[in-house]
């Protein structure tokens, strides 16, 4: 039995690469490159990139696995109630959701340092304000940026990516050796686990399975534009290479994206590149306001949050899950830009997505055995040995993630913000939830602001 | 109550809601539900915020939601709200996130938090 016809409007596949490159591909990738670059030694960053995406397809097959069973915009909060408990999926949902605030926050600080680079007179920290303030006031308002302008972007990045990348790479002014390229310095572990950072979000395309008539073309999209990330970024972090023979000068660079823009194609490589970087992280405060502030919305409809952040606007907008979201990214955004520790962010987020894509594998091996019957389009492979083998690699790269330095002391914040996080979030759980869920319903009147 | 009463009702309250008709005036869609334990197909149309039901398969549907019958009972009769059975994979949708917004918005109006 199936629900019957067709669906008037359905997503091609050529939307589930777009959707998932796009949202793979954040102006703060550029920074991690060059941190990946730090770590890798050099010029062999893009094995440590290559070895994290082959690590990252397994986790592309237990995300297809379980958005096959479960093709819901609720994804992780579904799967993993149903794999795990009620308790570990909302916890890890909080936690999964600040990953969106990280990526915001650490795209404001590219995009401001990036302004800052091309107009020195205006401060970096009055273009994030501006920027990061019109972004929300467009998605109070309701309106969205359309699917083409969104979901374009990624690919835009990548292509230019591989131009410039190719144009440094066939006329070097350092060559680059077969000793360089493979030469692996002593901290290649943790490039590898920063590696996963350059795919954070690929698999945010799941949550639109309900808008694709065949749900198979969720991991196929996931799949090609893995491969397309890779290959985007393995050559800019080869170039960069080139561009910085010595992996130690790379560390001084806030906006590598423009000064391999000026290697390549001269001060219209320069602008082309400040453009694409506007765009990027326009893009990433767009897609993830939107669907961050729709997630708590749902949490919020649920009773797992207070039920202020599932009031609508007149646009029929969740403002405060909305303003709540942008005030956190910008608040934190603010804060990274002053004190300049980005490497928080990325070393926190690449933490916060191993640990999940090791959940997930957990969830795959553990919902074969409770619903073995549950119709699977796409099945992942080795379960639940291999399950079992992922999920602790990506737990051992979490904690790798989260012993890099990021900080001048060597003092592991991304770690301890982690743990407090989580036990917070622990907390919240158990203290709140119950009181919130048995809370008796309002009025209808009180839904939506009259204002 | 069974299914296409409280389906018939909430129809009946969306129609008597001015806000509701207001705010749905430039929604026309066609939604299925699916009983998957039951095999029960019923149909709800929006046309420019006017609510109608009724059994049956409808072709070329905007939005297809299935699940228990029990859980679509209560989701129409405002027992529970749909996000509930939603974030437990109790009921699946296909179809526009929007769509699916909106017909959450519709029982938030209706029914409240």
């Amino acid at each position: 039995m199936a629900l019957s016809g067709d669906l008037k409007r359905i997503l091609p596949l050529r939307t589930a690469i777009s959707t998932s490159a796009g949202l793979a591909s954040a102006a703060i990738n550029f920074l991690a490159c060059v941190e990946i670059a730090e770590y890798a030694g050099g010029a062999s960053a893009w094995l440590s990139l290559l070895v994290a995406g082959v690590l990252i397809v397994f986790a592309g097959a237990n995300f297809s696995e379980l958005n096959g069973m479960y093709p819901s915009s609720a994804a992780i909060r579904v799967w993993i109630r149903r794999g795990i408990n009620d308790n570990v999926s909302m916890v890890t949902g909080f936690v999964y959701a600040t990953t969106v605030v990280f990526v915001i926050a650490a795209d404001a600080f590219v995009l401001g340092h990036v302004f800052e680079a091309a107009w020195p007179a205006v401060s970096g920290l009055i273009w994030i304000v501006v920027l990061l303030g019109l972004v929300t006031f467009i998605n109070l308002r309701g309106i969205r940026l359309a699917g083409l302008v969104q979901d374009g972007n990624g690919l835009l990045l990548l292509a230019t990516l591989v131009t410039f990348s190719l144009m440094v790479l066939l006329h070097p002014h350092t060559p680059l050796t077969v000793a360089r390229m493979f030469h692996l310095g002593p901290n290649w572990f943790q490039a590898v686990a920063i590696g996963v950072f350059i795919y954070v979000g690929f698999e945010w395309v799941t949550p639109l399975a309900e808008e694709f008539e065949d749900a198979r073309v969720i991991p196929k999209g996931m799949f090609i534009a893995l491969g397309l990330i890779a290959i985007g970024f393995g050559l800019f972090t080869l170039a960069l290479s080139v561009v910085f023979p010595n992996a130690k000068t790379l560390g001084h660079s806030l906006v590598p994206q423009l000064v391999l823009g000026m290697r390549a194609l001269g001060p219209l490589g320069f602008w082309w590149m400040v453009i694409v970087s506007l765009t990027t992280a326009m893009t990433t405060f767009n897609g993830g306001l939107a669907t961050a502030s729709r997630f708590i919305y749902a949490l919020a409809r649920e009773r797992v949050l207070p039920p202020q952040m599932a009031r609508l606007n007149k646009a029929l907008v969740p403002q405060n899950a909305l303003l709540t979201l942008s005030g956190l990214s910008l608040g934190l955004a603010i804060l990274v830009y002053v004190t300049g520790q980005y490497l928080f962010l990325i070393n926190a987020g690449a933490a916060v997505e191993s640990f999940m894509y090791a959940l997930t594998a957990i969830v795959v091996a553990n919902l074969r055995r409770r619903e073995p019957n549950t119709a699977r389009i796409f099945r992942s492979w080795g379960v639940p040995w291999a399950s079992w083998l992922i999920a602790i690699i990506f737990t051992g790269l979490g904690v790798g993630s989260l012993l890099a330095p990021s900080g001048e002391h060597g003092f592991p914040g991304p770690l301890v913000f982690l743990v407090l996080l989580t036990l917070l979030a622990q907390l919240y759980v158990w203290r709140v939830v119950p009181k919130l869920k048995a809370a008796r319903r309002g009025g209808a009147k009180v839904a939506i602001r009259k204002s | 109550m069974d299914l296409l009463g409280a389906l018939e009702n909430f129809a009946t309250e969306c129609n008597q809601n001015q806000r509701l008709r207001q705010m749905n005036r430039d929604w026309t869609r066609l939604v299925e539900l699916w009983a998957t334990d039951t095999d029960l197909r019923l149909w709800l149309r929006s046309d420019a915020g006017l609510i109608s039901a009724g059994v049956g398969s409808a072709a070329d549907a905007d939005l297809k939601i299935s699940a228990r019958e029990d859980i679509l009972r209560e989701v129409f009769s405002g027992t529970i709200t749909p996000t509930e059975p939603y974030n437990a994979g109790d009921l699946l949708v296909k179809g526009r996130q929007d769509d699916m917004m909106r017909l959450d918005i519709i029982t938030l109006l209706i029914w409240g938090e």
